[in-house]
């Protein structure tokens, strides 16, 4: 699916729909340029499944957790961002994939910045610049 | 007292040793990881995130500074949190180990703490309290009020991306090496601040909130709209100049609010951020202004250290704030207050 969106809030209302959606256990790979707007989304997102985690850029920490009390399946989101990473090794030396669980959502900014490190995402969610704050989503189910 | 410090919270794996008496905190030996590769190929470009790299660094840093046995070490202080969980970890669980195997009382510290207590290390000079606090670096940008030693109150922090962050985006937009900080600041000295107007986010809400997303992606826009210029270095000076503006206007604005508000009795600056010259400048003349003591620390003690894990761990094991090596637990979300 492809949206159009015109501000922040809205991104973050198409986030909080894609919420709904989850059960616990997907990877979501969060693509797009700096300045796409990819931790809006997070922050729409983690909101919508009822976290009062609060949640910023993981740029320089590289690994949120946020708790998530009241879903129904769902007890943490583990929002991460791989900007600052230059060697395949590194990204591995992570284990990413072992924080997979049936209670827990990824959420991985800058999954493409290596290309030689298969990911094996279940939502691609992909957000352009489409002029001033206008940007263009599309989430892709895999 | 002399406290021995580990912290490993994100990249680097550092060891520190702090003597303390009274009010007084001096640092015996402090060795950062980045600082023993003498040959390091990456200067600090490579996120040293994996445990593994913590691990395999920690075992003989700490032979080079302690005895096998501990003797001379009266308390162990360590970074429980924020931070990397895998990371913090690997600080943890050595400390925990050190203080069950040598008998020594063991003390958590949150890694904000110890930024703000870079202030207290090798100076006479002692800030006042109650302090307000600006932390600015890559991973964090917070005001908090300290009370008393061990006594803080979060006053507010970032929305989205750290200052230092912000920093270290637009220098890469600008094609400038990592670590973006110190190019900004050296392209912005021939630059003029009012080239452009980019936004000052958050200062007309009256809360000590900091948002510094729409500024990296505002600078992004105008990179755009000017793509041919972007090997002219006037035009990057430029652009560095006016966007290091709009987060020190920003940053300044808010703590001298915070400090009008809450009337502290001195200002520290801590976080690598407080390497920034004109971010110096402009809180100096600020506090000043209102006759106001501020403290900048050391460039060595604001980078991620564990001289300053030691320096707040001191001032905690004074009150005697010690926990159960066996129940200490890493805390990645661990806020300061």
């Amino acid at each position: 699916m492809t949206y159009t969106t015109t501000s922040a809030a809205e991104t973050q209302v198409i986030a909080a729909n894609l919420a709904k959606q989850l059960y616990g256990g997907e990877f979501i790979s969060l693509i797009g340029d700096l300045g796409a707007g990819k931790t809006t989304f997070a922050q729409g997102l983690v909101a919508a499944l009822g976290s009062l985690a609060r949640v910023k850029s993981p740029t320089f920490t590289v690994m949120h957790e946020y708790p998530v009390t009241g879903h129904a399946s769902i007890r943490r989101v583990v929002h991460c961002d791989l900007y600052r990473f230059t060697k395949a090794e590194e990204i591995r030396a992570l284990e990413l994939e072992e924080y997979r669980s049936l209670d827990t959502v990824i959420l991985a900014e800058w999954t493409d910045m290596l290309p030689d490190v298969d990911w094996t995402p279940d939502i691609i969610v992909s957000i352009l610049h489409a002029g001033n704050d206008a940007r263009t989503i599309e989430i892709c189910e895999k | 007292m002399r406290v021995l410090a580990i912290e490993t919270s994100c990249d680097e794996t550092a060891i520190a040793i702090l003597v303390g008496e009274g009010d007084r905190v001096t640092v015996e030996t402090s060795l950062v990881r980045s600082q023993i590769d003498i040959h390091q190929a990456y200067g600090g470009v490579v996120p040293e995130v994996a445990a593994r790299e913590h691990l395999e660094m920690i075992m003989p840093m700490l032979l080079r500074t302690v005895r096998h046995d501990g003797e001379g070490i009266d308390a162990i202080a360590v970074t429980y949190g924020p931070g990397l969980a895998p990371a913090l970890r690997v600080g943890v669980e050595t400390a925990k180990t050190l203080a069950w195997a040598w008998n020594k009382p063991l003390i958590p510290v949150c890694h904000l703490e110890g930024h703000i207590y870079a202030n207290w290390i090798d100076r006479e000079m002692l800030p006042t309290f109650p302090v307000l606090a600006l932390i600015v670096s890559g991973g964090h940008t917070e005001l908090i009020l300290m009370h008393d030693h061990g006594k803080f109150e979060r006053l507010g922090e970032t929305l989205d991306d750290a200052a230092g962050e912000a920093f270290d985006k637009v220098a890469k937009m600008l094609g400038l090496p990592y670590p973006g900080g110190p190019e900004i600041a050296a392209f912005a000295q021939s630059g003029d601040p009012k080239s452009f107007t980019f936004p000052r986010a958050l200062l007309d809400r009256d809360d000590f909130m900091f948002s510094f997303s729409g500024v990296k992606t505002s600078v992004l826009y105008e990179l755009r709209r000017q793509e041919a210029r972007m090997g002219d270095d006037a035009f990057r000076s430029d652009i560095a100049a006016s966007f290091q503006e709009a987060v020190v206007d920003v940053l300044v604005q808010k703590t001298m609010r915070a400090a009008g508000k809450y009337a502290p009795a001195s200002i520290v600056l801590a976080g690598g951020v407080a390497a920034n010259v004109a971010l110096r400048e402009r809180l100096q003349g600020a506090a000043e202004s209102i006759g106001m003591p501020l403290y900048l620390p050391d460039f060595k003690y604001s980078l991620d250290n564990a001289a300053m894990i030691g320096a707040a761990g001191y001032f905690r094991a004074k009150q005697e704030r010690f926990m159960n090596p066996l129940e200490l637990v890493a805390d990645p979300n661990l806020d300061i207050v």
